[in-house]
């Protein structure tokens, strides 16, 4: 009988051993509670890294100054089930039989101006320009003018490949003040 | 045979309004503002996507201003637009970049948790000190700001001009300098349940020619403190016979983690590796905190013996290896006495 006692306590301590071996301790720890990031709150907010720089005041810049919406900005060309967008006044002329290619179909697949050019060359001709002119401060060459007339395609004015909006030709300080002097005038 | 024909086609019918499939496409847009012309030119064509390279278009006195959008067209919702990064470039603006970094370096968009450190480093070059040097060029706005995306937000879709300027300042000298933050500062009451962003910001000063332009900006998400709840077994109830259903619910569980239920012999022990209960595992790679309940049963294989156990939520983040707290901020373990041993009290008499 005792035998069998001596047996059976040998064999608790070997399983409490080998228990131990798959139960080893790892770094865990408890999730933090809601009661010490109150405090650890509290002490951030009087150490805030930007009090040793120089404060400085004003409106908050990135409010007024940020960037209007792509899709307001952009005139949407979509043909075919393909979409693209081009800044607005890139547009040059648009031929009536092709002014519902300029609203947006439901799902179409939005591609880059240099996939769907690639794929639209039939009805859209490109016209490149300079910097000046794409600023209005210096007018579209006769040629252009010309080709702007006789095209029956979807005229896009592109820099370098890209489309930019042409602003319209500003009037020179001298001719303004004609016109402002001659035009009440009957 | 006849009405059967009917019968299918109304039934394809229905099951094809059901199953409308959503058609996505993505495309991203480079748009350069000439300033103070406002002249835009579409660069997306002349720029990789990954990479860099001058702009063909050449720089006005005034600057110019770099857009980075991504659009989606979707058959469902149609077409939506992501402002991905903005920056402005002038002759003689500074430049100004902004690195978060954090403890979980998995996300494309920084991340961290509500209880966790982060890390800024904000780099201007270019600034000059001259006497004749116009103002714009000696210094730069830095900004903090602030932007809870309220009770279950996942901040898509935020109007982030609704975001609280919280510090601004000046910086005036050249280099790179890290702002060490130990937790966030969204507002909230409950500090464990902060969800929304930080976003710090270099803006040039007002010219001339351009307003106060960004010159980088960068943010980072913060989520809540994982909280778990374990039914179906009380505190120190004696199980007999058959082993109950145990529901176990995982709120706001870390984006990037891995969370499951354990079980060990004995009273509650921090830092026990126990046996992972079967199908309580779940491994979690979101953009935002997914909160899942999960039905336990048949997990006897992992009780084999009578005795005390303990069963405990433990979360796996990049943070670490925690035990999951409840709501009431106590750690999640339920323990329990298992006595699945049958005693027969009977008595065997012989008559002879």
């Amino acid at each position: 009988m005792k035998s069998l006692a001596l047996i059976s306590v040998l064999a608790s301590l070997v399983a409490s051993l080998a228990h131990a071996e798959t139960v080893p301790a790892s770094p865990m720890r408890d999730s933090v509670t809601r009661e010490q990031l109150v405090a650890m709150y509290r002490q951030a907010s009087q150490n805030d890294p930007m009090r040793k720089q120089v404060p400085t005041k004003g409106p908050d810049p990135s409010v007024v100054n940020q960037p209007k919406s792509l899709i307001s900005q952009s005139d949407t060309l979509c043909f075919n089930g393909a979409v693209t967008l081009v800044p607005k006044r890139a547009i040059l002329q648009i031929p009536k039989n092709f002014e519902d290619r300029l609203k947006y179909v439901l799902g179409a697949k939005l591609m880059s101006w240099e996939e769907f050019y690639a794929l639209n060359r039939g009805w859209i001709t490109t016209v490149e320009v300079s910097r000046i002119q794409a600023e209005g401060n210096s007018p579209l060459a006769a040629e252009t003018k010309k080709q702007l007339v006789k095209s029956k395609n979807l005229m896009i004015a592109t820099y370098q490949g890209g489309p930019i909006s042409v602003l319209a030709p500003k009037v020179p300080a001298e001719k303004s003040a004609t016109t402002i002097t001659t035009t009440p005038k009957p | 045979m006849k009405p059967l024909i009917p019968c299918i086609i109304a039934a394809s019918l229905l099951s094809g309004s059901g199953l409308a499939v959503e058609t996505i496409t993505y495309a991203n847009f480079i748009r350069q503002f000439q300033m103070p012309a406002e002249v835009a030119w579409d660069a997306s064509s002349a720029v990789a996507a990954n990479g860099s390279r001058f702009s063909e278009l050449a720089i006005n006195p005034g600057g110019a201003r770099f857009d980075l959008w991504t659009m989606k067209s979707s058959s469902l919702t149609g077409l939506t637009e992501y402002l991905l990064d903005t920056s402005y470039v002038g002759t003689y603006v500074p430049i100004a970049s902004i690195v978060i970094r954090s403890e979980d370096g998995s996300a494309a968009v920084p991340r961290t948790r509500a209880d966790r450190p982060y890390f800024v480093d904000v780099t201007v070059d270019g600034l000059r000190s001259g006497a004749t040097d116009p103002e714009p060029s000696k210094s730069v706005k830095f900004l903090k700001h602030v932007q809870s995306y309220g009770v279950n937000g996942t901040g898509i879709g935020i109007d982030r001009t609704q975001a609280t300027l919280l510090t601004q300042s000046s910086i005036t000298t050249n280099g790179m300098q890290t702002l060490t933050y130990s937790i966030t500062m969204i507002p909230g009451a409950d500090r464990s349940k902060i969800r929304g962003e930080e976003r710090y910001s270099v803006f040039s000063l007002e010219d001339y020619q351009a307003p106060e332009s960004q010159l980088a900006s960068k943010y980072i998400q913060v989520w809540p403190v994982a909280e778990a709840t374990i039914t179906g077994i009380a505190q120190n109830e004696l199980i007999r016979y058959s082993l109950p259903t145990i529901t176990l619910t995982l709120t706001d569980l870390y984006p990037n983690s891995t969370t499951y239920a354990q079980v060990y012999k004995g009273d509650p022990q921090l830092g026990v590796t126990g046996t992972i209960v079967p199908g309580s595992a779940l491994v979690t790679n979101e953009s935002s905190p997914p909160t899942r309940t999960l039905t336990l049963t048949d997990y006897g294989s992992v009780l084999p013996t009578d005795g005390r156990w303990t069963i405990e939520a433990v979360t796996v983040t990049p943070f670490g290896t925690e035990r999951v707290i409840t709501p009431t901020a106590t750690p999640a373990t339920v323990t329990f006495d298992l006595d699945r041993t049958i005693e027969m009290n009977g008595t065997f008499t012989t008559i002879e």
